[in-house]
């Protein structure tokens, strides 16, 4: 009898709900980037046809020190931010996973920076850092009588001041993910813990951290993807000055391809941050089985 | 029989207006002018008859990637705007319609600002007219008034030269609570091209050597390159660009941070807007340098181009000449921005206004001289423009000021890296 009811069935109809997501994901994903491979051995203004050039953007992209200087950017700014959100994303979320009175109120401030525009928080902190005129330096100089620096104009700090507001804006966001991974924690582990007479921390150290290993790692693998895709901060805070301190792998392929319409070169540039990913991320899944621990 | 022969003469009468009717395609770039375009179309519609245009106007951000693949394409729309900066690109490459024989028989030359033609020309780096101009920017020296009057000293004007300037922008910077720090500076820079090439061309001086398109600054661009970093590492009348940080550059002068700055006419709006009638302020020519020219200023026009692929090209003509010229008023015009042709120009919507500076006429005299400027191919690359900002000679000359490069070491990263951006354009 049952049996009946799906006679109609036949192997092929999931493709039929799979169709219009797959049909998107070729489309709007997979075809731009194996057209953007193609692209990337091209000299290409976007106005006439494309020249085949071989690898010459690729040796361009090596010899050129800016690109060099630009990719010690990236580095430096993910370094940062990846450190930065998972320091303070997993501080918000042990602060936030208590079953205090209005807790969830906070959980919410948390996150508000994450869905605040990024051209407001950069407008916003642009005004706080400015040397002369910004409330932070006025204050530094009133309660601390010290003389700050220029955050935002000095060359050697200010990518690591652009990165820290990225982690101020992103934390949030991790914070979720981390709560989500500590409620999954279950409690008699610190019962049992607390009978033992282990204190807070031995509690954090020995059963907190080892049983929240595969939410890090998640969160980990994230913030590596996220850092070196991070624009639109970049854009709205320094434009990549001063002197180019600001100027990441995104942002450069952001001027290249849509300011200068060097798209092959812009493409060079895709693929070796993609390459560059890819390589960290299979590094990061190799290290997992020697630091990730599973309940279950 | 007579539903026959009605069907077939109206469908006879459909075909011969259709036939009749030639379609134009406008594409522009501010949406903010949508509906007063719109205007201007409906106006020229109406006064020939057998034209329509369709118009297109998207973001700036979005019109110049989109446009150009229209015309890798080759479905460029028969009308659209063009930037300086792209003119001599679009031109070499072959989009655009050479309007010589429109230019000669069939524009009234007493109604434009000529100047403004052979300007595009220059842009162009061609022999020929690409384009009708339709809105001019220039760059002028806006000096804050009220600190003038507290400091006793008389506001520039055309006469002035570096020495009278300098005078001033020592007088001009103060440290008024004798706490240590500036509290007022008497003038503002960094790297951006108007605040340099402003100079520049007024000390009869050049950057790009258009002999060899290379950049090689003759004697009198790397005599101003180097009076203008001095003004603050030397002279300390001006900021260290990185003290600025985090304000808007636009924000400077209308905040009162500095008593002078150089950028270009269109932020005569931004000082409306921030400043409001909070000071006096006003604006002059930019002062001479000692090889100065008086008969030229640093400006360049926006256009209204032709495709070279349309197929109405008289009709085109038309709609672009009508669309830089008579059709428009004068609330489409940024305040700052100064109307190509004549008769806006001078009317008396353009500088009786209540609002300040009261010098707006300086700018006609400005437009009424020769243009020059800096644009090449690649200009955003190498001058640092836009999002770009932080790089190119924008980024050099910062280093300077900020104190973390020399001149010297400064010109050489400029001989390199600029030639190498102009190198691969111009083989």
């Amino acid at each position: 009898m049952k049996r009946a009811q799906f006679s109609w069935y036949r192997p092929w109809h999931p493709w039929i709900f799979l169709i219009p997501t797959l049909i998107g994901l070729f489309v709007f994903r997979l075809g731009p980037m194996i057209a953007s491979f193609f692209i990337s051995f091209t000299e290409w203004d976007i106005l006439t046809d494309p020249e085949w050039i071989g690898l010459t953007n690729y040796i361009d992209l090596f010899e050129d020190p800016d690109f060099l200087q630009i990719l010690g950017n990236t580095f430096e700014f993910s370094l940062v931010y990846v450190v930065g959100v998972m320091f303070f994303g997993l501080l918000l979320a042990v602060l936030v996973n208590s079953k205090l009175k209005g807790i969830t109120f906070f959980r919410s401030a948390y996150f508000v920076p994450v869905v605040t525009s990024s051209v407001a928080v950069g407008l916003v902190w642009n005004w706080l850092l400015s040397p002369n005129y910004g409330l932070i330096n006025a204050v530094l100089e009133a309660v601390f009588k010290v003389t700050p620096p220029s955050w935002l104009g000095d060359r050697n700090i200010v990518l690591i001041v652009v990165a820290m507001v990225q982690v101020w804006k992103m934390a949030g966001y991790y914070m979720i993910l981390f709560l989500a991974g500590l409620q999954e924690i279950p409690n008699m582990y610190y019962e049992a813990a607390k009978i033992d007479g282990a204190s807070k921390f031995q509690s954090f150290k020995k059963i907190t951290l080892p049983l929240l290993t595969p939410t890090t790692f998640f969160v980990f693998t994230i913030a590596i993807i996220n850092s070196f895709k991070s624009f639109e901060i970049i854009y709205t805070m320094t434009q990549g000055g001063p002197s180019n301190a600001t100027n990441t792998l995104v942002y450069s392929i952001y001027l290249n391809g849509f300011l200068f319409y060097k798209t092959g070169y812009a493409s060079a540039m895709a693929y070796v941050l993609l390459v560059i990913v890819a390589i960290i991320t299979y590094i990061n899944f190799i290290l997992k089985k020697r630091w990730v621990k599973y309940q279950y | 029989m007579k539903q026959l022969m009605l069907v077939t003469s109206l469908f006879l009468v459909l075909c011969s207006m259709m036939a009749a009717q030639t379609v134009l395609e406008y594409w522009m770039w501010d949406p903010d002018l949508k509906d007063r375009t719109l205007s201007v179309i409906e106006k020229f519609e109406a006064e020939n008859p057998g034209i329509t245009v369709n118009l297109t106007v998207m973001e700036a951000s979005d019109y110049w990637t989109k446009i150009r693949l229209m015309a890798m394409t080759k479905k460029l729309p028969d009308v659209f705007n063009l930037s300086s900066g792209y003119i001599e690109e679009w031109a070499s490459k072959g989009f655009l319609l050479p309007l010589d024989k429109y230019v000669e028989k069939s524009l009234d030359q007493d109604s434009f600002y000529m100047n403004l033609f052979e300007a595009e020309k220059e842009l162009a780096n061609a022999e020929s007219y690409y384009a009708v101009p339709f809105a001019l920017v220039t760059t002028v020296l806006f000096f804050n008034k009220d600190m003038f009057d507290d400091a006793g000293l008389t506001y520039p004007n055309s006469d002035w030269r570096w020495d009278d300037f300098l005078e001033a922008a020592k007088q001009l910077t103060l440290d008024k609570d004798a706490d240590g720090k500036i509290d007022q500076w008497g003038f503002w820079l960094y790297g951006r091209y108007a605040h340099i090439e402003s100079w520049v061309f007024r000390n009869d001086g050049y950057l790009i050597d258009r002999s060899v398109m290379r950049f090689a600054p003759d004697k009198n661009g790397l005599n101003t390159l180097e009076f203008l970093t001095d003004l603050v590492t030397e002279y300390k009348v001006a900021p260290q660009p990185k003290e600025m940080a985090g304000v808007r550059q636009q924000d400077v002068f209308p905040r009162q941070l500095a008593a002078m700055w150089v950028d270009g006419s269109w932020n005569i709006d931004n000082n409306r807007i921030i400043a409001g009638d909070s000071f006096n302020w006003g604006i002059a020519e930019v002062p001479m340098g000692p090889a100065g020219m008086v008969d030229s200023a640093y400006g360049w026009p926006d256009f209204v181009a032709i495709s070279n692929t349309t197929k109405e090209p008289e009709a085109a003509w038309k709609f672009a000449k009508f669309a830089a010229g008579e059709g428009l008023t004068m609330d489409m015009y940024m305040p700052g921005k100064i109307p190509s042709f004549k008769a806006l120009a001078e009317s008396e919507e353009f500088y009786s206004s209540d609002a300040q500076p009261d010098e707006m006429a300086l700018l006609l005299d400005i437009a009424a001289k020769e243009m020059k400027s800096s644009f090449t191919m690649s200009w955003s690359e190498w001058r640092g423009y836009g999002a770009a900002e932080g790089a190119g000679l924008n980024s050099i000359l910062d280093s300077i000021m900020n104190g973390d490069m020399t001149f010297e070491d400064g010109l050489k990263k400029m001989d390199t890296s600029i030639n190498k951006i102009l190198g691969k354009i111009y083989k």
